[in-house]
């Protein structure tokens, strides 16, 4: 699916290569006119405790927690760091699971708003773990990722990964 | 009458220029302060042209090419390198694959010190390319406390400078020279919608239809 950015408000889709082929995209364009009206009527928030994010990276992890946001008062959005507790883990990785890992946000559903007035949000809530000094603890990282990363300096995550929308 | 113009669109730009400061990267160097006034007349003629669409990013762009000063060129980078000594310096024209930078640059440095030296040289080589202007725009800098990565975003020119094992974690080349390759795994998409029969291995006998 491609990431177009209209005046307003732009959706970049789930992110369908990686092995996760299994939507049919004809049936996505057939259903979106009646699944628009139910996302748009929506309403998005921040990440908080007890939201429930994807690992995107090859760290070994599956499923986090977030536990505290370390910014913000509402919440976490996207680009910032969480603290979270590793949910669900693949069997060897290099975290396992009901560890306690801090992680940065690379796709969020809320909207954010970008300085030339545009918006981007995404599908779901994505996360990429990071250790204490902001070095990512996998080597790759899956999926699209927004341009907002290289304003938070995390360039890191932003040259790990292979799409940028 | 040129110059009445140029006077009430300069008054213009000043008052733009929180705006431009909120720019998404701010290594984007520092055209908008050190340029030129007829650069930004002829910049703000642009805009008016086009009818004020996105206020700071046309800007910041048109800008760019009248006066092409990067924080930091590649030729430079690579001189500073070799005067650092820092191993195995590779220059990656990542200019098809990543919209957001053009050349990425790895050097190993052997130990954290090293590392973190070879981030001071680059920082140290910007200041003294900017002597003498009212503000310096410095490079961002990640990675500085601990010495097992630091990344130095110059806008065009991404500097990494890691040590051995991170190298070799990370295995950056690999991604990079490697880019386009995962573009590919979308084909396979149509594959995925092709209706393939079940194989019928069941030993039961097939019913016979009277």
């Amino acid at each position: 699916m491609a990431a177009t950015f209209a005046s307003k408000c732009s959706r970049v889709g789930r992110s369908l290569w990686g092995g996760l082929g299994n939507n049919l995209s004809g049936l996505l364009s057939a259903s979106h006119e009646t699944a628009c009206n139910h996302f748009l009527s929506q309403q998005r928030t921040f990440i908080q405790m007890r939201t429930v994010l994807k690992v995107v990276d090859n760290s070994g992890a599956k499923k986090v927690m977030c536990i505290q946001a370390l910014k913000g008062k509402k919440g976490a959005r996207l680009g910032d760091t969480i603290i979270a507790s590793v949910k669900e883990a693949y069997p060897n990785g290099k975290v396992k699971k009901g560890k306690v890992v801090y992680g940065v946000v690379v796709r969020a559903a809320m909207q954010r708003g970008r300085c030339d007035g545009s918006e981007v949000k995404f599908d779901d809530n994505a996360v990429v773990l990071v250790d204490k000094q902001g070095q990512p603890i996998g080597t790759r990282v899956f999926g699209p990722v927004p341009h907002e990363l290289r304003q938070k300096k995390h360039v890191k995550i932003l040259s790990l990964a292979g799409h940028i929308a | 009458m040129a110059l009445s113009t140029s006077r009430t669109l300069l008054r213009s730009f000043a008052s733009l220029s929180p705006f431009a400061r909120c720019s998404n990267s701010t290594s984007y160097g520092d055209s908008l302060w050190s340029s030129e006034p007829r650069a930004i007349f002829k910049a703000l003629l642009q805009e008016w042209k086009l009818g004020f669409p996105s206020l700071s990013r046309a800007l910041y762009c048109s800008t760019a090419d009248f006066k092409k000063n990067e924080l930091l060129e590649l030729q430079e980078v690579e001189k500073v390198l070799s005067d650092v000594r820092a191993d195995n310096v590779k220059v990656i024209p990542v200019q098809k694959h990543c919209a957001w930078a053009d050349f990425m640059v790895i050097a190993t440095g052997r130990s954290t010190w090293h590392v973190k030296n070879i981030a001071q040289a680059l920082i140290y080589k910007v200041k003294q390319k900017q002597k003498g202007a009212q503000r310096l725009m410095l490079p961002s800098v990640e990675g500085q406390e601990g010495g097992k990565w630091i990344v130095i975003d110059s806008g065009k020119v991404v500097v990494h400078a890691l040590d051995e094992k991170a190298r070799d974690y990370y295995s950056l080349e690999s991604l990079w020279t490697t880019g386009t390759s995962e573009k590919e795994p979308i084909q396979d998409l149509e594959k995925a919608l092709v209706k393939i029969r079940r194989k019928n291995n069941s030993k039961k006998q097939a019913k016979k239809s009277a």
